[in-house]
């Protein structure tokens, strides 16, 4: 899911930053530092979308550097337990298939894809049930439900299922 | 002023949806907050409700440290990490044993083994750059103006600092061994190596897949094991030039005569000569070890698929490697003169070992009955009594020649001469 949340980060700036662009400066320090990382508390930080203000600067002893409590704005996306969610598969082997939600890294096992869908091996590795209507397969585009998530600093793992109604392939690259 | 009145009614519009946007930023930030909260001094209740689930599930194995069947976060981390498939995956061993039994019963049905395969010394032989020899500095010239036998088989990976033969014979063996073989890469190099190695070897990702194992995945420590490969061991075979590699698993080994292109690779190995690429040589494409191995992995596929009676499930590859080894030398007793020292037990000599294993009868005493002494001199008692007696006098390589070919071998290539500075 994604929310739009504000959140508050000290900023350190080097003196060189100071002047007019000071605010620019902080700003694409900030945009650098936080997007693409995670939080356990928050999820995975999308894009910075705006700065609700800038506290007053602290000169730290000794190094001359200057924080800046910084409130700012951003989307987050964080998985939740019971979510359903859509995803791209990015490998299919044995003992089920991973997939990709924007940083999310999903692994649906086998036990958890439809009885009916079997293993195929090969150079396109699948899953297929036996009249070959439905194929999931590298590139495949699946709804997926979670079922449980961890969130690392820099990386979200899930655990998925497709076993269950209106789950599974939602495009088929195959067909494409 | 219809206009001016739709854009009005339009600029409401939205407002209003600008408003319940903001409505449900809110709700989702107090919703956020909610489940943040429920994480953190929910724990108890949650793990309450775990319990229920746990008691029922067996948690096969985990992903990101979360059973991936219950979706529970595991505190205890048990069973082997497959990161060579994906990073922070494991299975425990039920479901490991449960994934060998589905995937066999499907492979016999396709009529495929598993084959494992070592890299170094066996696919191909790699050396360092600031390890070549002035003679070998004409493999450094660019591609186009390689000798022909060396383009597409000889590799500068400048990034790495490397170069890269293959075998001869390589692309066939691939090709023709992925046709009855599930293939898997085997290496005692790191990640980046065993995954570029593969690159080279299956540009088109045809035969491996993700099964590329290296250093990185193994359980143990200089060891190469079959508990990260997912195929029943009575299936399994292997080609690796380090017996020493496959302690537990020698009966599934076809050992590899070790593949020196460079100079650097000899030297490691203690052999001080002329390397075949400063020899501007190379290994003979269709008698050489990688055709020789094909060829025997073919009679073995055949022999298992359509030799051999009873349910395929229960056939054994590790039985037919025995038997198929037990053919090469029978017919053939053997006497060692003067190589076992009198110190050692005969039969646990590896040369011993190694002539029982092809099928000959070994004798520390020579009869009539005997066909071949192994000696390093030709001036032995034995030795002469080999000659004398009409018998074959082979040096101990005809042995080993015997052994990495898996066929007799010509006895006159394996001389032995008479050591003059010899001492009693
Ligand atoms: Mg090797
Ligand atoms: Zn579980």
């Amino acid at each position: 899911m994604f929310f739009h949340i504000v959140l508050e980060r000290n900023m350190q700036l080097h003196p060189r930053h100071f002047g007019r662009n000071l605010r620019e400066n902080l700003v694409a320090k900030l945009m650098k530092d936080v997007e693409g990382t995670c939080s356990g508390q928050h999820g995975f930080v999308v894009a910075i979308t705006g700065i609700e203000n800038i506290g007053k600067g602290l000169i730290r002893d000794g190094t001359g550097f200057v924080s800046f409590p910084v409130k700012y704005q951003c989307v987050v996306f964080r998985p939740f337990k019971g979510e359903i969610l859509e995803a791209v598969v990015t490998m299919v082997n044995k003992m089920g298939f991973f997939a990709e939600a924007g940083p999310v890294q999903i692994f649906v096992s086998n036990h958890l894809i439809p009885d009916d869908m079997e293993f195929q091996s090969g150079d396109m590795p699948n899953y297929t049930t036996s009249d070959g209507s439905v194929k999931i397969q590298k590139d495949s585009e699946v709804r997926l439900k979670i079922i449980g998530t961890r969130v690392d600093a820099t990386e979200i793992f899930c655990i998925g299922t497709i076993k269950d109604d209106f789950l599974g392939v939602i495009n088929d690259p195959a067909s494409v | 002023m219809k206009e001016i009145k739709q854009l009005m009614t339009m600029a409401v519009m939205l407002k209003v949806r600008a408003g319940v946007i903001k409505r449900r930023k809110v709700e989702n930030l107090e919703s956020l907050e909610e489940t943040v909260a429920s994480t953190s001094q929910g724990l108890s209740e949650e793990k309450s409700e775990a319990t229920a689930i746990e008691d029922m599930c067996a948690h096969p194995g985990s992903f990101g440290d979360m059973c991936f069947l219950c979706g529970q976060r595991l505190i205890e981390q048990s069973g082997v990490t497959f990161g060579y498939i994906h990073k922070g995956l494991r299975l425990n061993n039920d479901e490991i044993d449960r994934l060998r039994n589905t995937d066999i019963k499907k492979s016999l049905n396709n009529k495929k083994l598993y084959l494992v395969l070592d890299l170094d010394h066996t696919l191909l032989n790699s050396t360092q750059l600031n390890h070549m020899t002035a003679e070998e500095e004409y493999l450094m010239s660019p591609p186009d103006s390689l000798p022909d036998v060396l383009k597409g088989s000889l590799f500068r990976l400048d990034f790495m600092r490397m170069m890269t033969k293959l075998r001869p014979f390589i692309k066939t063996f691939l090709k023709e061994a992925s046709e009855i073989f599930e293939m898997y890469v085997y290496t005692m190099g790191d990640r980046a190596y065993a995954l570029e190695m593969a690159k080279l070897l299956d540009p088109k990702k045809e035969y491996f897949g993700d099964r590329v194992i290296s250093r990185d995945d193994g359980t143990q420590k200089h060891q190469k094991g079959l508990d990260i490969v997912l195929g029943q061991e009575s299936a399994v075979l292997i080609l690796d030039d380090t017996e020493n590699a496959w302690i537990k698993h020698k009966d599934n080994l076809i050992l590899m005569e070790r593949y020196h292109f460079f100079r650097s690779s000899c030297a490691q190995f203690g052999f001080n000569c002329e390397s075949l690429s400063e020899l501007k040589s190379d290994e003979c494409e269709p008698e050489g070890a990688l055709a020789n191995v094909l060829d025997l992995l073919k009679r073995i596929h055949k022999i298992f698929f359509y030799e051999l009676e009873g349910n395929l499930i229960d056939r054994d590859v590790r039985q037919v490697l025995k038997t198929v080894r037990k053919e090469v030398l029978k017919g053939c007793k053997v006497v060692f003169s003067r190589i076992i020292p009198s110190k050692v037990q005969a039969d646990s000599h590896h040369l011993w070992k190694m002539a029982e294993q092809l099928g000959a009868i070994c004798s520390t005493e020579v009869d009539s009955s005997v066909t071949h002494v192994v000696a390093l001199d030709a001036g032995t008692e034995k030795s002469r009594w080999a000659v004398k007696q009409n018998k074959f006098l082979v040096h101990p390589l005809w042995l080993e020649a015997v052994n990495y070919m898996w066929r007799k071998q010509p006895e006159e290539k394996f001389p032995v001469t008479e050591t003059k500075s010899k001492t009693l």
